[in-house]
């Protein structure tokens, strides 16, 4: 788990494992953490939370959450609300498809150039989210 | 139990989006749905929505062989599948497998993945794999 302050904004993916818009989610919310926001970002294993892991939940009681989901069903939205985190935001992977309509991006396994690409919008999108939120934390 | 004379089997990765385990355990579970076992089925299920309460799969877990692959000393896969189906008929643990040192900490993308990870992969896969025919063989 990674050293979080309270003050990080967690995102957290669906583990989405049976379908591509869980593993593009799940690659853009990694780019976030990693690459674009490591100082205001972090995540969190999301069956970790849902199993009711004391020391994942207390982590994220009261903290704000971008949650990104691969299906309709949006089990990281309900779970993390679920466990205690406040989600500011509900993203869905799909949208992030608006402007790649019918684009091969990929499998549950692998994605393709254009998958990677939509993937990399998606965390452009995440990253600006993340400011928002861990800024507004700041002006408190 | 078959369908179409094919035994069908269950396999549930932890998620483990926070450790390299557990993105080692997914590509080891996707890697075993995409190999071709003539007589097998293989079914995967997302862990976070079995557990949230995806009656359809925990009803798989519960009637038909199911292995858990995790990511880490956790087990969450192995312990909700536990709590939520019974028994689990084979289980796989990375860091069981292959030291912690040797994993490495933090997240772990796949566009990263070093050789030495992608073996990993490997060998987790085929730690599935022998769980799979020991299901088989004890019918």
């Amino acid at each position: 788990m990674p050293g979080n302050s309270f003050r990080k904004v967690y995102v957290i993916p669906c583990s989405g494992i049976g379908k591509m818009y869980g593993l593009l989610g799940r690659e853009a919310v990694l780019k976030t953490v990693k690459e674009l926001r490591p100082d205001k970002a972090a995540t969190m294993c999301l069956a970790l939370l849902v199993y009711g892991d004391d020391e994942a939940r207390k982590e994220i009681n009261g903290a704000r959450c971008i949650t990104v989901d691969g299906c309709p069903k949006l089990c990281a939205a309900k779970n993390v609300e679920q466990a205690g985190g406040v989600v500011v935001e509900r993203v869905r992977a799909v949208d992030a498809f608006r402007n790649h309509r019918g684009v091969d991006a990929g499998t549950a396994a692998h994605l393709t150039a254009a998958g990677w690409q939509i993937a990399d919008e998606l965390a452009a999108d995440l990253a600006g989210k993340v400011d928002r939120w861990y800024d507004a934390s700041e002006e408190k | 139990m078959s369908e179409e004379g094919r035994l069908s089997v269950g396999l549930i990765s932890c998620s483990g989006e926070a450790c390299p385990g557990g993105t080692i355990s997914r590509l080891a579970t996707q890697k075993v749905l995409r190999s071709i076992r003539p007589g097998y089925n293989f079914v995967t299920i997302c862990l976070p929505l079995f557990m949230a309460g995806g009656e359809e799969e925990r009803n798989f877990a519960r009637d038909y062989p199911t292995i858990t692959i995790d990511g880490c000393e956790k087990c969450c896969a192995l312990k909700a599948t536990e709590a939520l189906s019974g028994p689990v008929s084979g289980k796989v643990v990375v860091t069981d497998l292959i030291a912690k040192e040797d994993i490495g900490e933090g997240t772990l993308s796949i566009r990263e993945l070093t050789g030495e990870q992608k073996a990993m992969v490997d060998h987790v896969a085929a730690a599935i794999l022998e769980q799979v025919t020991k299901i088989k063989q004890e019918g």
